[in-house]
C-alpha cells in the first residue's frame, strides 16, 4: 500500500476546482489540511471536489471533507463532491458527514470571577460540613468503642503502630539527634560570650522537650503516615473498596478510621520522648565535645530544668497531634472523587492541611499554658 | 492465509516460577480477527499483555510486522508501538483529562495534525463509539459502559494497524455490544484493521471472529484453533463444546 496523497488546485472566476488522488489517512492528510489553509481568501462562492481518484479514505481523510464544507460555509457557498467512489461515500455516510457539519467542539466554557468565586466559597462551606460530619462520624466510633473494645480490628491497630510508630523511629532518631546538635552548637556561640556555656543543656532540653520534640515528630508523622493514610483510603474509594465495605455491613469509620487513629494515638507520643531523647543526646555531643562540659554536668543541669509537667505537656500535646494528623489523612482520604489525580490531591491535602492544624493547635496550647501556669 | 502480522513462537509465559502458558505457536494474518478465548484466570490477558510488550516472555518470541518484541530494544519497540493500539480491560483512561483530551493526546502526539483538526477527528471517533458531545466530560461521569467505549475510541485514535481488545463488550448493554462489534467488522473491513480480541460473549465471538484459539488452564496450552461455528459444530474436545454451549461442567 502506497502511503501518498496528491491534490489539485485550480482556481476559477466562480468555483475553485480540487482534485484529490490516492490514499487519504494520517500520515497524508496534515500537509492536504495546511495546503487548503494556504488557498487565499475571498473563496468563490462554489467548491468542486473531485474524489474519484481516492483509493483509500479513513476518518482522518474525512477531516479534508469537513474542512472543505466549513470553507465554503464560511464564503456562503456551496460544496460539491463529484466522482465520489463507493468506500468514500460509505465513509462519508458511516461518520454522519453528508448532512451538514455541526458547530466544533465548544471548550468548556470557563466561568466568570465572581462565579468562581462563588463556587469555592460553596465548596469551602460544603466541605466544612462534611468535616464536621466525619469528626462527629468518628467522635461516636472511638466513644463506641469504650464501650464495646472488643469490635476494634486489633490486628490492624497494631500493624499500623508499627506502621506509624516503630518504622519511624530512625528518621525521627537522626532528625532529633541532628536537631539537638545544631541547636547546642548555634546557642552554644552565643552563650559562650556570657559563659553561660552550661544553659545550653537547658535550652536543648525545654525547647525538644516542650515545643520541637512533639513538633518535629508530628511533621514526620503527617509526611510519613498522614499521607500513606489518605493515599490508602483515596485509592480504596476510587476502586470502589469503601463502598463493598459499606454493602458488606462494615461501618468504614470503624473498619478503616478507628485503627488508623488509635495506632497513631498510642505511638506517637512515644515517638515525641524518643525524639527528646535524641536531640538531648546530640546535644550532649556538643556539649561534652565543645563546651568543656561533664557528662555529668549536663545530664544534671537538663534534669534540673525539665519538670515533670514539661515532659507531660509535651507528650499530651503529641497525642493531640496524633489524632489531628490520623483524623485528617482518613478525611482526605474519604473525599476522594474519581481517579488517580484525585488521590495526588488528597495526599498533598492531607500533609499540608495536618501540619498547618498542628502548627495552630500548638500555637493555641502555648497560649493557654501561658495563662495557666503564668 | 494472508500475510503474517503477528507470530508467536515457543512462547511460555509466567511469574517467578509460576508458569502460565508453556509453547505456544500461532500466527495471525493480516485483516484477520483473531479471537482469544478461554476459561477466567487461565491467562488470556497475560498473553495479550505478553503480546503488546507489556511482559517479558520466559521463553519464546513475539514478532509483530516482521519485527521482534524487545521492550528492551527501544527503537524497534517504538516503532512496533506506533503499528498498534490497545484497549485495556477497565478502559484505563487518563483520570485528570477530558475525554476530548484522552483521545486527543496521541493524537497530537504521533501525527502532523493541529488545532481544529485535532478537535474533528476527536470529534469523529467519539461519533464512531457513540460518545459525541461527551468531549468535555470527565471519565469519571462516566459510567462503565462508557468508558469502555472511550477507550475503543483512544486506542483508534491514530488508527493503527493492530488493534488488541481486552475484554471489549464486558459490562456493555447488548446494543452498545453490537454495535461495537459492527464497529470491529467495519475497521477490518474498511481499513484492514486486524483485531486480537479477549472475550467472554459468545454472540460477539460468532459474529466477528474469524479465527479463534482456545487457551486451557490445566494443560496450559491452545487446546482448540479455528473457526468458532466449527469449533462448535465439530469440536470432540469436551472442554470447547461446554464453552459454546454455555454448559456448566457438573452437566454431562
Amino acid at each position: 500500500m502506497t502511503n501518498t496523497a496528491t491534490l489539485h488546485i485550480s482556481t476559477g472566476p466562480d468555483a475553485l476546482a480540487l482534485t484529490l488522488r490516492g490514499v487519504l489517512n494520517l500520515a497524508t492528510t496534515p500537509d492536504i489540511l495546511a495546503r487548503l489553509a494556504r488557498i487565499p481568501c475571498p473563496l468563490p462562492k462554489l467548491i468542486r471536489a473531485d474524489l474519484s481518484d481516492v483509493t483509500r479514505m479513513d476518518d482522518c481523510g474525512a477531516l479534508i471533507v469537513m474542512e472543505l464544507s466549513r470553507m465554503t460555509g464560511t464564503a456562503g457557498g456551496r460544496l460539491d463532491l463529484e466522482g465520489v467512489p463507493d468506500h468514500v461515500r460509505d465513509l462519508l455516510a458511516f461518520l454522519r458527514l453528508d448532512t451538514p457539519p455541526e458547530p466544533g467542539i465548544r471548550r468548556r466554557p470557563r466561568p466568570g470571577f465572581l462565579t468562581r468565586f462563588g463556587e469555592k466559597t460553596m465548596h469551602v462551606v460544603d466541605q466544612s460540613a462534611s468535616h464536621v460530619s466525619f469528626v462527629g462520624e468518628a467522635t461516636v466510633t472511638l466513644a463506641s468503642l469504650l464501650r464495646h473494645p472488643g469490635r476494634l480490628r486489633l490486628g490492624d491497630t497494631v500493624m499500623y503502630m508499627q506502621q506509624v510508630g516503630v518504622d519511624a523511629l530512625p528518621i525521627v532518631g537522626l532528625i532529633s539527634f541532628l536537631l539537638g546538635l545544631i541547636m547546642a552548637f548555634m546557642s552554644a556561640v552565643q552563650l559562650q560570650q556570657f559563659g553561660a556555656n552550661i544553659y545550653v543543656a537547658s535550652l536543648v532540653a525545654l525547647s525538644m522537650v516542650r515545643e520541637l520534640g512533639p513538633i518535629m515528630t508530628a511533621i514526620i508523622v503527617a509526611g510519613r503516615s498522614g499521607s500513606a493514610f489518605a493515599a490508602e483510603i483515596g485509592t480504596m474509594k476510587v476502586s470502589e473498596e469503601v463502598d463493598a465495605l459499606i454493602t458488606m455491613g462494615f461501618k468504614p469509620a470503624m473498619f478503616l478510621v478507628a485503627p488508623k487513629i488509635i495506632a497513631s494515638a498510642l505511638v506517637v507520643p512515644l515517638l515525641a520522648v524518643f525524639s527528646n531523647l535524641f536531640a538531648i543526646a546530640g546535644g550532649l555531643l556538643i556539649g561534652v565535645t565543645t563546651l568543656d562540659l561533664t557528662v555529668n554536668a549536663y545530664m544534671t543541669q537538663t534534669m534540673n530544668t525539665l519538670s515533670i509537667f514539661d515532659i507531660n505537656w509535651g507528650i499530651f500535646k503529641s497525642v493531640i497531634f496524633a489524632v489531628l494528623i490520623s483524623t485528617v489523612g482518613c478525611f482526605k482520604g474519604y473525599q476522594v472523587r474519581g481517579g488517580a489525580a484525585s488521590v495526588g490531591q488528597a495526599t498533598t491535602s492531607a500533609v499540608v492541611s495536618s501540619i498547618f492544624l498542628v502548627i495552630l493547635t500548638d500555637s493555641i496550647l502555648a497560649v493557654i499554658l501561658r495563662y495557666w501556669r503564668p | 492465509m494472508s500475510e503474517t502480522v503477528i507470530s508467536v513462537r515457543g512462547l511460555t509465559m509466567g511469574f517467578g516460577d509460576h508458569v502460565v502458558m508453556k509453547d505456544l505457536d500461532f500466527d495471525i494474518g493480516k485483516g484477520e480477527i483473531f479471537v482469544i478465548l478461554g476459561g477466567s484466570g487461565c491467562g488470556k490477558s497475560t498473553l495479550l499483555k505478553h503480546m503488546v510488550g507489556l511482559y517479558k516472555p520466559m521463553s519464546g518470541t513475539i514478532a509483530i510486522a516482521g519485527m521482534l518484541m524487545d521492550p528492551d530494544d527501544g527503537e524497534t519497540f517504538r516503532r512496533i508501538l506506533a503499528r498498534i493500539g490497545v484497549m485495556y480491560q477497565g478502559g484505563a483512561l487518563f483520570s485528570s483529562m477530558t475525554l476530548g483530551e484522552n483521545v486527543a493526546l496521541p493524537i497530537t502526539e504521533y501525527s502532523g495534525l493541529r488545532g481544529r483538526a485535532v478537535d474533528d477527528l476527536v470529534r469523529l471517533k467519539l461519533r464512531q463509539v457513540g460518545l459525541e458531545g461527551f468531549e468535555n466530560h470527565l471519565p469519571e461521569e462516566l459510567s462503565g459502559g462508557m468508558k469502555k467505549r472511550a477507550a475503543i475510541a483512544r486506542a483508534l485514535a491514530l488508527n493503527p494497524e493492530i488493534l488488541f481488545l481486552d475484554e471489549p463488550s464486558a459490562g456493555l448493554d447488548p446494543i452498545s455490544s453490537a454495535e461495537l462489534d459492527a464497529l470491529i467488522l467495519r475497521l477490518n473491513r474498511t481499513l484492514g484493521t486486524t483485531f486480537v480480541v479477549v472475550t467472554h460473549e459468545l454472540s460477539s465471538i460468532f459474529t466477528i471472529a474469524g479465527r479463534v484459539v482456545m487457551l486451557d488452564k490445566t494443560t496450559k496450552s491452545i487446546i482448540a484453533e479455528g473457526d468458532p461455528h466449527e469449533l462448535r459444530d465439530r469440536s470432540t474436545h469436551p472442554f470447547v463444546r461446554r464453552f459454546f454451549n454455555r454448559q456448566p461442567e457438573m452437566e454431562t
